[in-house]
């Protein structure tokens, strides 16, 4: 944060007592961030009843799409209620066709489905916000809950890039996943996971992600039960195949409605903040670029800045490795690097961790180095003795020793 | 990329949960039970949209504006409550009769202000903010800022004194 000098000597000591008065206040962090999240998960869920009661009236609520379906398209968490979120969109009053509504995207859906029956459809018209449709479509064979979220993103991107990446398998479960590139120059994924990455419940679920040259965002999903959670699975596979889920996606009306969506000017603005504009070096590439020579790299993540990973392996077992490159932690220094931390000559503050996984995997030890800089940049770098944080170990200890995790996190090669 | 963003997500509100709450703290004037659940409000908020969170330039700095919102909301859903508390008589005789410091606690004073005189005093002094950034985050003008700023400050040296050290000592 940029640090403001205040001239009067009652606001510096007011600055300094604020400081004091907060150091004060401690509290569970963990329960803070766990009943954070499940905050979170219940406002998808309540931010959807609120779009169904106040947009397309009369609908039923029957299964309640997730997350998956709604990549952040449209979402605002700078608008401090639900309720304002329908005033904001007229702000943009620029020449789009004319809305599309849920209805008709329910209709939309229910034309492009194979034959069957239909129920608890439920929907977002293109001026409330995100749309998107979502269904319990019956073949015959197994209810299953069919859901389509539609929304933009800059073609190019590095959002664009990721919606079509397949994830990491360090990182995920799924069966498989494959990305193809259409005629008119669309990207789709296809990818048949699981619900719960865990699968502590088998529920299946299938995922077709479209991203058009022109930035149109088009996400399919389909389960093998009649809701995505909390419902007994109907049938053994979703009821559309892969190439389904693809026409599905890749069908005109969907970009049609896209273009209906009032622009949204205020999203790409966040937060202002010259003093941290550091550009930072893509994470995976230049993890493989700093590692020991002799290992063999297996899986990795893309060109992301901020996070990444590498599964590597010197012969002796797979070991995941992971870096989190983050701007502007200086305030939490104190949170990070404890008594025991060492500070380099030139101000940077380095602490090391090493203990058990923190995901479950029989035998996993996570050995860290946290690393922050004087301009408040955090390199923090964690090697397991597992491919994944969650599968059991494949080694005695991580791939790279304590001292190279160190001169791993310390290279200047993060920053631009 | 599901997996790696709820990683990235559990990793960032893990090392910010800290100093959200000292904020929330402070912007509730040490009513720690509303700054807990303003914190797991924020969470929730950053959750829901992490995915474009993730992408922004500061997402720390992001984290701070959306709990700031969420207090204000917070604060306008209870507007009568606020108004009490603006009127509060200045307890003159806390320290008189007892053997208490005269002066109140920095804490004490902060509740003594308006909400929203409150939050500019955090975002100036606490997290060190330009009068053009409190601006941007409270969504008003530089100028609303300024004023708050001054009469915020005003209240604060009748509350406390001119000299504060005491409250900085560590």
């Amino acid at each position: 944060m940029p640090l403001e000098q205040h001239s009067d000597p009652f606001e510096e000591q007011l600055s300094a007592g604020m400081r004091h008065a907060a150091g004060a206040f401690e509290t569970d962090r963990a329960a803070l961030v766990t009943t954070g999240a499940a905050r979170g998960r219940r406002r998808l869920l309540l931010r959807r009843r609120a779009a169904v009661a106040g947009g397309a009236a009369g609908l039923a609520l029957v299964g309640v799409g997730g997350a998956l379906l709604l990549p952040g398209a449209g979402s605002r968490t700078d608008r401090t209620s639900v309720a304002a979120d329908s005033r904001h969109p007229s702000a943009s009053p620029s020449a789009a066709p004319s809305p599309v509504s849920g209805d008709s995207l329910i209709r939309t859906l229910e034309k492009l489905l194979p034959s069957g029956k239909f129920s608890g459809a439920e929907a977002r018209g293109t001026d409330e916000g995100a749309p998107y449709v979502h269904l319990v479509f019956d073949d015959g064979k197994g209810a299953a809950a069919v859901g389509v979220g539609l929304g933009r993103v800059q073609p190019g991107s590095d959002q664009a890039r990721q919606v079509t990446e397949c994830p990491g398998k360090a990182y995920a479960h799924y069966d498989t996943c494959g990305t193809s590139r259409l005629p008119d120059g669309s990207v789709v994924m296809v990818l048949q996971g699981y619900e719960y990455p865990d699968r502590r419940v088998d529920t299946k679920w299938w995922n077709a992600e479209l991203v058009s040259p022109q930035g149109h965002h088009v996400s399919v999903s389909e389960w093998n039960a009649a809701a995505e959670k909390d419902a007994p699975i109907t049938r053994s596979q979703p009821p559309l195949t892969p190439a389904q889920l693809k026409h599905i996606a890749s069908a005109a009306a969907w970009r049609d409605a896209i273009d209906a969506m009032p622009e949204d000017k205020k999203k790409p603005t966040a937060e202002p903040s010259a003093t941290e504009s550091t550009a930072f070096a893509p994470v995976a590439p230049t993890l493989k670029s700093l590692l020991p020579k002799g290992l063999t790299v297996s899986e990795s993540s893309g060109e992301d800045s901020g996070f990444g990973y590498v599964v590597a392996d010197d012969g002796k077992g797979r070991s995941l490795v992971q870096v989190n490159v983050q701007a502007g932690m200086a305030d939490v220094a104190g949170d990070l690097f404890g008594s025991g931390a060492e500070t380099l000559p030139d101000g940077t503050r380095v602490a090391v961790h090493q203990g058990p996984g923190e995901k479950g995997g029989a035998g996993v030890v996570m050995w860290t180095v946290d690393t922050l800089r004087t301009d408040g940049t955090r390199v923090v770098i964690s090697a397991f003795n597992s491919g994944a944080q969650d599968t059991a170990a494949t080694r005695k200890t991580p791939v790279l020793t304590i001292a190279q995790l160190r001169s791993i996190a310390l290279s200047p090669k993060w920053f631009l | 990329m599901w997996q790696v963003r709820a990683d990235e997500y559990a990793e960032f509100a893990a090392v910010r949960a800290g100093h959200l709450y000292r904020s929330a703290c402070l912007l509730t004037a040490g009513d720690t039970h509303l700054a807990e659940d303003l914190v797991q409000e924020t969470l929730g908020r950053l959750y829901v949209s992490w995915r474009r969170v993730a992408r922004v330039e500061n997402p720390a700095g992001y984290a701070q504006t959306v709990l700031l919102r969420t207090f204000l909301t917070h604060q306008r859903r209870r507007s009568s409550t606020e108004r009490a508390m603006e009127v509060l008589p200045d307890r003159p005789d806390d320290g008189a009769g007892r053997d208490m410091p005269l002066r109140l606690t920095l804490l004490e004073a902060l509740a003594r202000l308006p909400a929203k005189d409150r939050a500019v005093v955090v975002l100036r002094y606490w997290e060190d903010r330009s009068v053009e950034e409190t601006a941007q985050v409270m969504n008003v003008s530089s100028a609303a800022v300024r004023t708050r700023c001054v009469r915020a400050l005003g209240r604060l040296r009748e509350l406390l004194g001119e000299d504060l050290g005491e409250y900085a000592r560590p």
